[in-house]
Formats: C-alpha cells, sequence, structure tokens
C-alpha cells in the first residue's frame, strides 16, 4: 500500500471480512466453509456480516471436520467453484494435508492444466495461551510442497491486500494469520486495492543488520529494531508478506547493504523458514553473515510463564543481531 | 469540578477501543448508572456507566473515533456552569462503572 | 444401456488390462479384473452431465465411462497422449470433459474432494450427479464418515459407490471392518443405502439406477455397496496372499463369464473378438504417441 494513499483505520478482523465482502461480491462462484462462520460470524468475528449478506449457501458452517472441511473446498474448486475454507488454528491443518499437499498442490500438474484448484486456506498460527495443540506455526512446512503459496500479514491493510490477491489466486493458497494480530487495528486503504504474492516490505531502514520476518513476528522485531538504535545499531527490518513465492530479491538487496542477516520466526528452526531464507540469501551474498532466531525445540505451553520462554521475543531477537555484529557482545540479553 | 472521562480499563488483550455510540449529548445531565457510551473493542461492547451524576461538557472523540485504554474521551463538570478550562489533561478522572459484553 | 453393452464395456476393460500386463513396460498397475461389473454397472447410469471420480483402480472405471481407449492407454503407458500427459498414469488418469473427473490414488483420498465436486453442482444449481468409487480398504478410513455427515447435512448429488472385493490388500474384510455389510454404515446418516452382488453387471445397473434416481430427483447422496471379487493381486507389485483355491473359487465369479453365459456365446463371442480388437487398436495409437520428456517438468515449473 502506497503510504499516500487515503486510508482508514481498522481492526484487522474488519480487514478481512472486508477483503471477503468485496470478493464475495466480485464472484458469485466464491463459496466460504468454516467453523462458526456463519450467524457467529468467526471465531475472531473476521467473517461478521457475511452470512446475513451472502445467505447460508454461500457462506456455510461446517461440522468439526477439518479434513473433509479442505476437501470438499478443494473438490469445489476444482469443479469451477472458488472456495476459502476456514482452519481456526493451524495445528488443526494437520488432519487437512492429505487433500491440501496431496490433492489440491499437484492438481494442476498431474491432470496436464485440465484441473486447478483455486482454494484459499484461511488458517491461524501462533501462540497465545492456548497450549501445546493450539500454538504452533507451521509455514515451513507448507513452503516445502510445490503447488503451493503461502502468505502471512502482520497488519490489517496487508492482510486485506494479500487476501484480495489470494482470492483472485489460479490455485491453493494457504493464508496465515496469527492470534495476536486480531486485537490490533491499523490503516486500511479506502479504494480496493490487492498486494501481488511475491514483494516483500521494508518495514524500517538500516544500515548495519537485516531483520528478515513475518507476520506476527514482524511487532517484536520492530521493537528489537527499536532497541538496537538506542545501542547505536541500525537495524533494517524486511517483512516477506509472502513465503512462497519469496522475495529473495528485496532480502538479498538488504543483506548485500548491510552485510548481516538475522532471521526471525515464531517456528521451529530446524528446516524453518530462517533456514530456507539465510541459505538462499546467502547464494546472492556469498560473504554474508548470518543468524537465526525462532522457537526453542519444546512444546509451547499454556503456561504463560513456558510460553514465553520458548519463543523469541524482542530482547532475545535484539541479543542475536548483537552477537552477530560483535561476537564477544550480546551474551547478557 | 471538571472531571475527564478516560477509556476505561483494564480490558484483557485490548490496548485500544473505538467509540461507537454516545448515549449523552454534550450539555446534558448524567445520572448515576446511565448508560454515557459504547465503545467497541476487536472482539466486544464495553459499556461505560457514570460512576455519578455530572453534566457532560464536550467530547472529545465522535463516534467511529480511536482511542488508547486510559485516554480521555469526554470532560465533565458537576455544575453545569462551570468554565472548562484550556488545558483539562489534568482534570480529575471521573468514576465510571464499565461491563465488556 | 443394454446388457449386452455392459458385457461390450467389461469385455474392453479386460482386454485392455491383459494386454497392459503382458508387457515389458507394463509399470505400477491395480488392474479392475473381477471387479468390471461395478465399473460398467455404475456408469450405464451416468450421463454425460455426471462426474465419476475413483480410487487408483481406475482403468475399468476410466474405459466404461466412455474415454478414448486408445487416450487411456497412452495415459498407462506414459505417453503424451493420454489426457494427462502422461503425468498422471492409473493413479491419477483424468478426463473431465468427458465425465470423468478422475482417479486420486490415495485410499479414502478422494472421498471428500467428490462430495466437494458435487457441492459445486449444488451452488452452481447445475443438473446432474457425482458418483465416487472406491474400495472396501477406504471403508474403515475417517474420510468416509465425515464425507457422509457433511454430503447427508447438505444433500448433496453424491452416489457413494463401495466396490467391496474383501480385501485391502493382504487383510480380509473381516479383519478391517466391523460391520458386516458396508452398506450400513450410510444408514445412520439417513442416507439411501442397499447392496447388491457386484459381479451381476445388470443387478450393479439397475441397484445404481434406482439410487441415482433419487438423487436427481433431489434426494440427497446415496449408497451403493457392490459386493465385488479381486481376481489378481491387489497391484503388480503385491504378491497374492490367496491360495490356489481361494483363486479358484473366486474365478467361479467372474462376473465376465457370467454375464457371458447368460447371453449366450452366440453373442459374447464377437462380442469378445470385437473387444481384443479395439484394445490393439488402441495401444497401437498409443505407442506411436511421444513419451514424455523431461521438458514436461519444466512446463510445469
Amino acid at each position: 500500500m502506497p503510504p499516500e494513499a487515503p486510508a482508514t483505520r481498522r481492526f484487522f478482523r474488519e480487514a478481512i471480512a472486508r477483503a471477503l465482502r468485496e470478493e464475495m461480491r466480485r464472484d458469485p462462484s466464491l463459496l466460504l466453509l468454516g467453523q462458526d462462520i456463519g450467524a457467529f460470524g468467526g471465531p475472531y468475528r473476521d467473517f461478521e456480516g457475511l452470512l446475513a449478506e451472502f445467505g447460508p449457501a454461500r457462506v456455510r458452517d461446517t461440522p468439526v471436520a477439518e479434513a473433509a472441511m479442505v476437501g470438499l473446498g478443494v473438490g469445489a474448486a476444482a469443479a469451477g467453484a472458488r472456495t476459502l475454507v476456514a482452519i481456526t488454528y493451524m495445528d488443526f491443518l494437520m488432519p487437512a494435508l492429505d487433500p491440501l499437499v496431496n490433492y489440491a498442490a499437484k492438481l494442476r500438474f498431474k491432470t496436464a492444466g485440465q484441473l486447478a484448484a483455486p482454494v484459499v486456506v484461511k488458517t491461524t498460527a501462533g501462540a497465545k495461551g492456548q497450549g501445546v495443540a493450539h500454538s504452533q506455526c507451521l509455514e515451513a512446512w507448507l513452503m516445502n510442497v510445490p503447488g503451493l503459496a503461502v502468505v502471512a500479514p502482520s497488519s490489517p491493510g496487508d492482510a486485506y491486500g494479500l487476501l484480495k490477491t489470494a482470492l483472485r489466486a489460479p490455485g491453493p493458497v494457504v493464508f496465515v494469520d496469527h492470534k495476536r494480530l486480531f486485537p490490533m487495528a491499523g490503516p486500511v486503504p479506502d479504494a480496493e486495492a490487492a498486494i501481488p504474492f511475491g514483494l516483500a516490505a521494508i518495514r524500517r531502514a538500516g544500515r548495519d543488520v537485516t531483520l528478515a520476518t513475518h507476520g506476527w513476528m514482524t511487532h517484536p522485531t520492530l521493537a528489537a529494531a527499536a532497541s538496537l538504535a538506542e545501542a547505536g545499531i541500525s537495524a533494517e527490518v524486511v517483512e516477506l508478506r509472502s513465503l512462497a513465492p519469496l522475495d529473495i530479491e528485496t532480502l538479498a538487496a538488504s543483506a548485500a547493504r548491510t552485510g548481516a542477516l538475522v532471521a526471525v520466526e515464531e517456528g521451529q528452526l530446524p528446516c524453518g523458514v530462517g533456514a530456507e531464507i539465510a541459505f538462499r540469501v546467502r547464494e546472492c551474498v556469498p560473504a554474508l553473515a548470518v543468524a537465526r532466531v525462532g522457537a526453542r525445540p519444546v512444546p509451547v505451553s499454556s503456561n504463560p510463564v513456558l510460553e514465553a520462554a520458548s519463543l523469541p521475543d524482542a530482547p532475545r531477537i535484539a541479543a542475536a543481531a548483537r552477537r552477530l555484529l560483535r561476537p564477544s557482545a550480546g551474551e547478557t540479553a | 469540578m471538571i472531571r475527564q472521562l478516560r477509556v476505561p480499563g483494564p480490558i484483557a488483550d485490548v490496548e485500544e477501543v473505538r467509540v461507537l455510540q454516545w448515549h449523552a449529548a454534550e450539555g446534558e445531565r448524567v445520572e448515576a448508572d446511565a448508560l454515557v457510551v459504547e465503545l467497541e473493542t476487536h472482539k466486544a461492547v464495553v459499556e461505560v456507566r457514570a460512576g455519578r451524576a455530572a453534566w457532560l461538557r464536550r467530547r472529545l472523540c465522535a463516534e467511529g473515533e480511536w482511542q488508547v485504554l486510559g485516554a480521555p474521551l469526554a470532560l465533565l463538570s458537576d455544575d453545569a456552569a462551570e468554565t472548562l478550562p484550556e488545558d483539562a489533561a489534568t482534570a480529575a478522572e471521573w468514576p465510571v462503572a464499565f461491563e465488556v459484553i | 444401456m443394454s446388457d449386452a453393452a455392459l458385457l461390450r464395456t467389461m469385455l474392453l476393460c479386460r482386454a485392455v488390462e491383459a494386454r497392459l500386463a503382458a508387457r515389458p513396460d507394463c509399470g505400477f498397475q491395480l488392474f479392475s479384473a473381477g471387479e468390471e461389473a461395478v465399473a460398467a454397472g455404475l456408469c450405464a447410469v451416468l450421463g454425460p452431465g455426471d462426474q465419476l471420480l475413483c480410487s487408483g483402480r481406475s482403468i475399468a472405471p476410466a474405459l466404461a465411462r466412455g474415454l478414448d481407449p486408445a487416450a487411456v492407454v497412452a495415459e498407462l503407458l506414459g505417453r503424451t497422449g493420454g489426457p494427462c500427459r502422461g503425468r498422471a498414469g492409473r493413479g491419477h488418469l483424468a478426463q473431465p470433459s468427458a465425465g470423468f473427473f478422475g482417479a486420486h490414488a490415495v485410499v479414502a483420498g478422494n472421498l471428500s474432494i467428490a462430495a466437494g465436486v458435487a457441492l459445486a453442482f449444488q451452488a452452481a444449481a447445475r443438473p446432474g450427479i457425482v458418483a465416487v468409487l472406491f474400495g472396501d480398504g477406504a471403508a474403515g478410513a475417517g474420510a468416509l464418515h465425515e464425507t457422509l455427515n457433511i454430503a447427508a447435512l447438505w444433500q448433496l448429488p453424491l452416489l457413494f459407490v463401495c466396490s467391496n472385493n474383501g480385501w485391502s490388500i493382504s487383510t480380509p474384510a473381516a479383519a478391517h471392518l466391523a460391520p458386516a455389510r458396508v452398506a450400513d454404515l450410510a444408514r445412520p446418516f439417513g442416507i439411501p443405502a442397499a447392496t447388491v452382488d457386484g459381479t451381476d453387471a445388470p443387478a450393479v445397473r439397475d441397484a445404481a439406477a434406482a439410487l441415482a434416481a433419487g438423487i436427481r430427483a433431489g434426494g440427497g447422496p446415496a449408497f451403493l455397496e457392490a459386493v465385488s471379487v479381486r481376481l489378481g493381486p491387489h497391484s503388480t507389485s503385491a504378491r497374492e496372499s490367496r491360495t490356489r483355491a481361494d483363486l479358484a473359487a473366486l474365478a467361479a465369479r467372474d462376473p465376465i463369464a457370467r454375464l457371458s453365459a447368460a447371453l449366450g456365446e452366440a453373442l459374447a463371442a464377437p462380442l469378445r473378438a470385437a473387444a481384443d480388437a479395439a484394445a490393439d487398436a488402441a495401444f497401437r495409437t498409443a505407442e506411436a504417441s511421444p513419451p514424455a520428456t523431461a521438458d514436461e517438468l519444466d512446463d510445469a515449473a
């Protein structure tokens, strides 16, 4: 979104609902499937008002049956509808990976273009006090699947623009929001606008180190950059927005300027988002110093003390940047 | 005495609200327990009721405007004709009761 | 469709599979031998506006649905003349323009997809029904329960057809399914269900016709169990787990022999010759089609 575009402050959920409403009006074939998205308006009120406007044939409450929900969404999309399936917790995408990965992601290839599956699976990742099976960030698993697009906004404006693009995409898209984004408000452009996939955004300019991140972690990363600035370290924050496709060009250009890259994610480090981007950026910038910040290799407890201890936060992100730039520093953070 | 109506709190998970609807006009007397304003959070509505009677003198936020928790929403006075100061930031807080629905 | 037409379809399926099995480049296949009557009987009641989805045991369903045998064989042999340009093979063979939405070689994986196709039909107020053909091995999967539930709730135009050949690879139905009849799984959902002898092609056709008529009349989903036989091993790479005596007993239930006997050799013999000729022609045409090359992957990427 260009900064000069007229915008109105909206809750995150309102940005989602607006994108859905506009696309439902534009494309009469668009169907929404999900648990509690009808009269209840969605667990986060992000589907509010849609049942009243579009009716129960297009806004469908489903049983708790994630595998069948995604299977139906994929099958209907393959047969000429467009669908969005809401999976309340990303952890429950696991039972639905079969239709998503084994069918939707393969469909265009395996049928030599006879069929495609324009389906959006919208799901909510991340930790917010709900425990080991309701807190995970599994984006990296999905980045590993050819044929899937994966996007993760950090603000209402980007959620609106990325969801618009997802709902016009030719193939399956996983749209990952985060529980901690829903209390947020932010500017959403007044005019209809979509944000293309594969475009990272520089959220803060800096000279000394590039901090790359996505989704909710953008906010602790920006806080880390602010605290690094107080210590005389100028950090550039690059928000990926789209994980598949990845905008390596923007990241590599930033890393080439700063000479150092810290990849930040809420999920696990092994084979994670950071591992992928660090390797790919280093292919472009060979002398690059790299570090990763992610969750400790333990489950995420609902106990707030244990939850916080297992996840990255601004001080840990800042400490990782300081260690990378001055290997003897940052030990106390 | 001049008093400030502030966004009440704490409210779990909420830092910022949007004014949904005023239920008292400027110049109107608000009785104790009367509904003064409804505020919208990301998932609920907060009903704010008068903790004691006062005159609503000036709304500082229109419907649809945003305010963070603890920030001023309106100025009130115990007597209808009291002069409002230029800077009311130091005015005493008007007691309210609130319910998140 | 006449009984003779059913026999013609079944003979073509058998002839194509027999030729494929004899080839050194046969590849990994799941044959339908013994289950042709299910495919033929079901497809006899499907029209051009309907769609069929099936498991990875797809050769008879595709041929019975009326796909060009040469194109089917080309796909099975990895030739670009296949509807999926040789990318999909038997496991994922598809030609939706011909009413064959396709195979999906994940056991039980096509059930909810088929319900989604039926949902698209319903949402677009499109006439036509969707049929999904699966084996008894899929009947123990949660996907069936989830899909039956939603199909019943939303009254989707979906015909579930289980070809119950009694074996999930080497595991007999008695060891993997608690209900004695697979069709009983549909009843708690209020879905009309029937069990039919799946080696009796006209009986399959008539049972499918009755259930399909109910769906076409707006009655919501229906369920057909066809008790069939698998005359050979699970796949071309699987060991046969049954004894010679068992197999001999199954051969006595061969649906093609059964219908041939019913119609008489005078009628069956020329149909058999025609099927052999059609299969030979299909292989000749398919062999003339260029094999897929690695360039296919560049196109896909």
